[in-house]
């Protein structure tokens, strides 16, 4: 198990920095994918079988697929993009930031109680329990988040086609 | 199983600090919102890790690990569709060209 733990801890952190930091943004997006598996494998160490496969189908089959199509619509066809800048101006700022907060972080872990706990046994959550909160307990979020879903849908598709309405 | 609580916090926290460092830093906005991406994950994973080392009630954590999954995948719709209304009236995603606000 702990070898597990290492092995998925190093692609996801290889998967995370390769998408932030290479060149070409279709690879940046093929390195996320590789990242989003990790955390998939993660979910399933944790015997989170639902959130593992609800990973793979969200993040992978749609949030990197509608980033893939993204960068399709907004690059050149010429391909590669040369020699140009990829940072942007302030960078030295945002990584600043990003070493304080993980320094930060690191530190207030290090120090807590809680971070020394071991798992208390095995916990399971089967899938039809969760459809069961999804109908019972947890109806009235899971009905606003519908309506939030569709709210984001129509929005993407008035943003999208913006200036076809206006051509008309 | 015998990883303390705390690996695990670590890992979510430094994969937190890679997500903000190429949110801040990169000039394309399509890797901006990748960066915003990867500190969604880096959260849900904390909500999965205290849910198995039972700091939640059974179902809580989760319930709010799909909420947001679902809330993140509206933020990247949206979020890509205004790259690809930016583009159309820049024509270019670089974040720092994006300057008719500035003072």
């Amino acid at each position: 198990m702990d070898t597990i733990f290492w092995i998925l801890s190093i692609i996801t952190i290889i998967g995370a920095v390769m998408a932030i930091t290479l060149r070409n943004l279709i690879h940046c997006v093929l390195s996320l994918i590789l990242f989003f598996l990790g955390i998939a494998g993660h979910y399933f160490l944790l015997r989170a079988d639902f959130l593992g496969a609800v990973q793979v189908l969200i993040y992978i089959g749609a949030v990197a697929v509608l980033m893939l199509f993204a960068i399709m619509l907004t690059r050149h066809v010429t391909g590669d993009e040369g020699p140009r800048e990829v940072l942007g101006g302030k960078w030295w700022a945002g990584m600043g930031t990003a070493v304080i907060i993980a320094g930060l972080l690191w530190a207030i872990i290090r120090k807590d109680q809680i971070a020394q706990a071991l798992p208390a046994g095995v916990a399971k959550t089967s899938v039809a329990e969760i459809g069961k909160a999804l109908v019972g307990d947890w109806v009235v979020p899971f009905e606003a988040m519908a309506v939030l879903l569709t709210a984001a849908l129509i929005g993407a598709v008035v943003i999208a086609l913006e200036e076809v309405i206006r051509k008309r | 199983m015998s990883i303390p609580l705390g690996y695990y916090l670590m890992l979510s926290a430094f994969l937190f600090a890679i997500g903000l460092c190429g949110a801040l830093s990169r000039k394309n906005a399509i890797i901006v919102l990748i960066g915003i991406e990867i500190m969604f994950n880096a959260g849900i994973l904390n909500f999965v890790v205290f849910w198995h080392y039972k700091y939640f009630a059974v179902l809580t954590a989760q319930m709010f690990a799909i909420f947001a999954i679902s809330i993140a995948a509206a933020e990247s719709a949206v979020g890509l569709a205004l790259v690809i209304a930016v583009y159309r009236y820049y024509r270019s995603v670089d974040v720092d060209q994006m300057t008719s606000l500035k003072g």
